[in-house]
């Protein structure tokens, strides 16, 4: 099959970008998005051409380090799946795709589609662990945890941190990614220690890094990859109150 | 040099203790004083980083990718096993020592397995204690599941994503200490070189990924947690990052590589659809507990599957392993299945899968219950083929995997080089020719976690009387200016052909050679192709932008210019290893009937490999069986 | 630590916006006075409005709305800048209505047409009642000022007629969205309650939006 890609190009940080387009063929539909823009950074390279940037690694929907905005979609046409997982199949023959990284002020471009989502880190360094050293831990049938917690704990805890819901929030809001991260561990008994500073520390630390509010449009949940559930938000609120109060 | 592995005096059972009562302590005062490096921020690295850093000492932590949370761990998906016998099924320390010790038939250490069974139990209170969401009973107690290769039920397990979830808690535990200023964390930094002085590890050599800059970082050792390189096949269920070219730059630098050709083919991961196909996704190995794997008996077969009549299917796996049927070991069911798809039954549009069907399956206990068991990965099945598996029998394949083999360590974790340490997946220890399911995240947590924590002392000990080395030391000098010299010679080549076009033939190569099933012909040849196949790629590859800059070509050609001379290290251990044992099958050592021949008489040592300008040198160390007896592997 | 400011501000615009919420119930349900014959309608009307003006509970409460609005404005006005900087950069292609609903994306245009509607509301009516600008509102046969012939005269203007009902379908959306949303974040998350709380919002906003558009139409008609 043959398309047009229609993809955002940018030298570096403080360069001008600009959406430059691409015929390809020679595409099957059998191939993955990015193994389509494999090819075409190999046709680029025989032209003599610098290589579009872009970031994957895992490839299999769970590190989460890639992630694009495509025909204006984070992760690309369907809902809940990651770039990696997308395959031409879902295109047609002839299709233009338009490409672009995501686009957040906190999220700056680093080159071409890559950008830099150590925001993300800096959010999670204020407090999402459990402040415990190695060889303190008592037995783990200690702690008795009902499956509804600790499945609940782990629909959180699925975020795999690719920053799509950020990308995709008209706001660019991370209240899911934040939520998700203090909820998994607020839900869990081993968690309730530090439960407030936690809430209190990381949702600060986002409005420091200069991510919107949150405005519960959906967009976000739509796009995640894990299908975490926008009422992690308002969970988030409700915790964030009590840890005003209490904490 | 004599290789010491360094086994503790004792009984097996207290090897570990005795080490302990023995080793150096370090007063916490001078502990801030001394730095280590870590490379990698997976299970191994990021738990080593954190506990180094809670214990004291002051840590650097690089990862090339953008986040330490990306680390392949993440990839992992059925479990991790430990000896806590919740299930009352009579595990123990001993049975999952024994169970590795002979999943990997007999080719790694007792001490170092043992050590391995007996520090499980603990790490799973670590990891519930740091907030790991692992499956529980209604009544709060957690979950074991079975796998592989044993016969109770020892896997804990956090949906269809143990690896995430583990890693998410390391990383977690890493980033603690980094908001403690304990650890600095470098993202998008390759390891791109070793610097020894004196013959000790004092430093390394970093590309910043953003910018291209080359820089570099000092310290009193230094501990590689890179992972593993089965990428060498560029076709495997790794990550498209993951690399070899950390322990090769210290394999070329004194450190010595161990059991390079032991490396895992996965039997259930999905199929090459198209040649430029970049990855393998791999399919839980849970699926083959209600799955029934099968090809055509006719070659050739053209017929849809669901048009095969019953008695025109071979279920070749129950009609071979009677016992353990489509439950059979990793190693043995992808040789199986090879076998089937080079005589010609292999199904789909490119012949090389075979089926694994749940029509029996749906048919005993309903749709709704293989539902609520796979779900998701007949979800994730769709998603990237397109086809429904309730309907139609999935098409699986084997996949390259894990590779047990790594830079040889003794039992401190230690490489051959004083104060470099490799844990995890990039190292040779515990599982010897073959991995046990579920013994991965395993074996990376420990060496992280428990291991290194309590063997880098000894050490550190004494480093603590050496001059703290310095970065403006020449040895930097001369191995930074080693990284500029290649970085420019590649990008000067500017040839016809690409990376990836060097990258797939290599992995033709090595696959065809050096995966399921080796002989000494094909090795040879193996050897003499991709020595021809290097000669190209320095003459010929082409790789656009410039050193400067972000340019993920560049860093794809440099990975693979390390993968070329680690390729020929793993085909010349291949060869010399004239037996079959775990992963490793050579064609001259079956049985009539196809089954593995090890000779234990002659082959019972571990390789270990010393780099001497572009040749390899063996050196053996003897597995002594002090507390075992090795026996035939058989799943009859 | 203090006060999360993105969450106070959100809290605000939330408390407030449910608040008025509550006030648009009992506006309505006074307004359907309207709907009846003009010979009960007229002295009911006026004298529920004298109420309204003499009561000092009322005149409390009157001071909360205003303020309600006021800071229901400014915080959602002080949000909205804050989250233009947070995406100073548009997509070419954005494909949002697949993942949501043109409504919940778009509170800041639909709440500056009710807050362009409420200006012009309060000239139509309280300017002219309570602060006396204009022809001067005569009294009915209770004495109380004749509100109802105000409205009624308004009301035979077909312009406004079309504007008061036109202005009740962004009314309808932002309610809609803004009734979901407060609640959640005020951190109400309960699963199955909010798929009920969607439904109630659905109602409610239909029930504002329509009530609020046809009373200027039977007015027009009487």
């Amino acid at each position: 099959m043959q398309v047009t890609f229609k993809i955002w190009r940018q030298e570096g940080p403080n360069d001008k970008g600009t959406i430059r387009d691409y015929l390809v063929d020679g595409l099957s539909e059998d191939m993955s998005f990015l193994e389509a823009l494999d090819h075409l950074n190999e046709l680029l390279v025989l032209k003599n051409e610098k290589v579009i940037a872009y970031e994957y690694d895992c490839r299999e929907g769970i590190c989460g380090q890639c992630g694009v905005f495509i025909n204006g979609r984070a992760h690309g046409p369907h809902d809940n799946i990651t770039t990696c997982q997308l395959h031409m199949r879902s295109f047609n023959d002839g299709d233009t795709i338009v490409v672009e990284p995501w686009r957040t002020a906190s999220f700056p471009v680093i080159k071409d589609l890559i950008v830099d989502r150590s925001a993300f880190d800096r959010i999670i360094e204020q407090g999402a662990y459990i402040t415990a050293k190695t060889g303190t831990a008592p037995e783990a049938n200690a702690i008795l945890i009902p499956k509804e917690v600790s499945d609940n704990a782990m629909d959180a805890a699925a975020c795999i941190g690719c920053g799509a819901c950020v990308a995709t929030c008209k706001n660019s809001s991370a209240a899911l990614f934040t939520a998700a991260k203090i909820n998994h561990l607020n839900r869990l008994p081993q968690g309730k220690a530090e439960e407030h500073k936690r809430v209190k520390e990381m949702t600060y630390q986002m409005e420091i890094e200069g991510f919107g509010s949150c405005t519960f449009t959906g967009a976000c949940e739509v796009e995640c990859p894990e299908g975490i559930s926008i009422t992690n938000i308002a969970e988030l609120n409700a915790r964030l109150t009590k840890a005003n109060f209490l904490g | 040099m004599k290789l010491d592995s360094k086994i503790p005096e004792g009984k097996l059972e207290e090897k570990w203790r005795n080490y302990q009562i023995k080793s150096q302590l370090i007063n916490p005062a001078n502990k801030k004083k001394l730095n280590v490096i870590v490379v990698g921020s997976g299970l191994s690295g990021a738990g080593a980083a954190a506990t180094l850093a809670e214990l004291g000492y002051d840590v650097q932590c690089f990862c090339y990718q953008d986040s330490a949370r990306r680390a392949h761990s993440v990839a992992a998906q059925g479990g991790i096993n430990a000896a806590k016998n919740y299930q009352h099924d009579g595990d123990s320390v001993w049975r999952m020592f024994y169970d590795t010790l002979k999943g990997g038939d007999f080719r790694s250490r007792e001490a170092n397995t043992y050590r391995l069974a007996e520090l499980s139990a603990p790490l799973i209170d670590h990891y519930v204690q740091q907030g790991v969401p692992f499956a529980r009973e209604y009544g709060g107690v957690l979950v074991n599941r079975s796998f592989g290769g044993v016969q109770v039920q020892r896997t804990f397990y956090a949906r269809g994503q143990t690896g995430q979830q583990l890693l998410l808690a390391a990383y977690s535990q890493l980033y603690k200490m980094i908001h403690a200023k304990k650890v600095t964390m470098f993202p998008r930094s390759e390891m791109l070189d070793l610097v020894v002085i004196n013959g000790k590890a004092k430093g390394i050599i970093v590309r910043d990924l953003v910018t291209g800059e080359l820089k570099r970082y000092a310290a009193d050792a230094v501990v590689l947690a890179t992972g593993g390189y089965s990428r060498v096949f560029r076709l495997s269920t790794l990550a498209i990052g993951c690399n070899g070219s950390a322990i090769w730059k210290a394999h070329k630098k004194g450190a010595y590589f161990a059991a390079p050709s032991f490396t895992q083919i996965h039997p259930t991961a999905l199929p090459q659809s198209s040649e430029a196909q970049s990855k393998l996704t791999l399919m839980s190995e849970s699926l083959r507990n209600d799955g029934r794997i099968w090809v055509p008996k006719k070659q050739e077969d053209t017929r849809k599957a669901n048009d095969i009549p019953e008695e025109e299917r071979d279920y070749y796996l129950e009609r071979r392993y009677p016992s353990f049927g489509n439950l059979a070991p990793r190693d043995i069911a992808s040789r199986a299945a090879k076998e089937r798809i080079d005589a010609g039954h292999g199904v789909g549009r490119l012949k090389n899968a075979v089926y694994l069907d749940f029509k029996d399956a749906i048919a005993k206990f309903g749709l709704e219950t293989i539902k609520d068991r796979y779900g998701n990965l007949f979800t994730m099945y769709k998603k990237i083929t397109g086809i429904d598996a309730y309907k139609e029998p999935m098409q699986i394949s084997p996949a390259a995997h894990f590779s047990m083999g790594g830079l040889w360590v003794d039992y401190e974790l230690m490489t051959t080089i004083p104060g470099l340490y490799a844990v995890g997946e990039c190292n040779f220890s515990d599982h010897g020719a073959n991995r046990l399911g579920a013994n991965s995240l395993l074996q990376a947590s420990i060496d992280g976690y428990f291991v290194l924590p309590n063997t880098i002392n000894n050490y550190l000990a004494s480093a603590l009387k050496e001059e703290h080395p310095t970065t403006d030391h020449p040895e930097f000098e001369k191995a930074e200016k080693e990284v500029k010299t290649s970085i420019d010679a590649i990008l000067k080549i500017n040839g016809t052909k690409t990376v990836d076009h060097f990258h797939r033939e290599l992995g033709k190569v090595m696959w065809q050679e050096c995966a399921m099933s080796r002989n000494k012909k094909g090795l040879e040849k193996a050897i003499e192709d991709i020595q021809i196949l290097r000669d190209d790629f320095w003459n010929d590859v082409r790789v656009t932008g410039s050193g400067d800059e972000l340019n993920t070509e560049l860093e794809k050609a440099l990975r693979l210019a390390d993968f070329i001379e680690l390729a020929i290290l793993m085909c010349t251990d291949a060869l010399e290893r004239d037996e079959s044992c775990g992963a490793h099958f050579r064609e001259e050592f079956q049985t009539e009937d196809g089954e593995a021949v090890r000779k234990d008489e002659d082959y019972s040592y571990v390789s270990a490999w010393e780099y001497d300008n572009g040749n390899f040198k063996l050196h053996k160390e003897e597995l002594e069986f002090e507390f075992v007896k090795p026996s035939v592997r058989s799943y009859k | 630590m203090a006060l999360n400011p993105l969450f106070f501000r959100k809290t605000l615009v939330a408390g407030t916006g449910l608040f008025l919420c509550v006030f648009l119930i009992v506006h309505l349900s006074a307004n359907c006075i309207l709907l009846l014959p003009e010979d009960i309608a007229r002295e009911m009307y006026n004298a529920y409005s004298t109420t309204l003006r003499e009561s000092p509970l009322i005149k409390i409460v009157a001071y909360v709305l205003y303020l309600s609005i006021i800071l229901h404005v400014l915080y959602a006005l002080l949000i909205t800048i804050r989250n233009r900087k947070a995406k100073p950069q548009q997509y070419v292609a954005n494909n949002a209505s697949e993942n949501s609903s043109w409504a919940s994306r778009n509170m800041g245009i639909l709440g500056s047409l009710i807050l362009i509607f409420i200006v012009i509301h309060l000239v139509n009516f309280w300017a002219r009642i309570k602060l006396g600008f204009g022809e001067e509102v005569a009294l009915d046969v209770n004495g109380n000022k004749d509100v109802y012939a105000v409205t009624y005269g308004l009301f035979q203007n077909i312009y406004y007629v079309l504007f008061y009902t036109i202005m009740s379908i962004p009314l309808a959306f932002h309610l809609f969205h803004g009734f979901k949303s407060g609640f959640k974040t005020l951190g109400f998350y309960h699963k199955k309650g909010l798929t009920i709380l969607a439904k109630i919002a659905l109602i409610y906003a239909l029930i504002m939006g329509i009530g609020f558009g046809i009373i200027p139409f039977v007015v027009y008609f009487k």
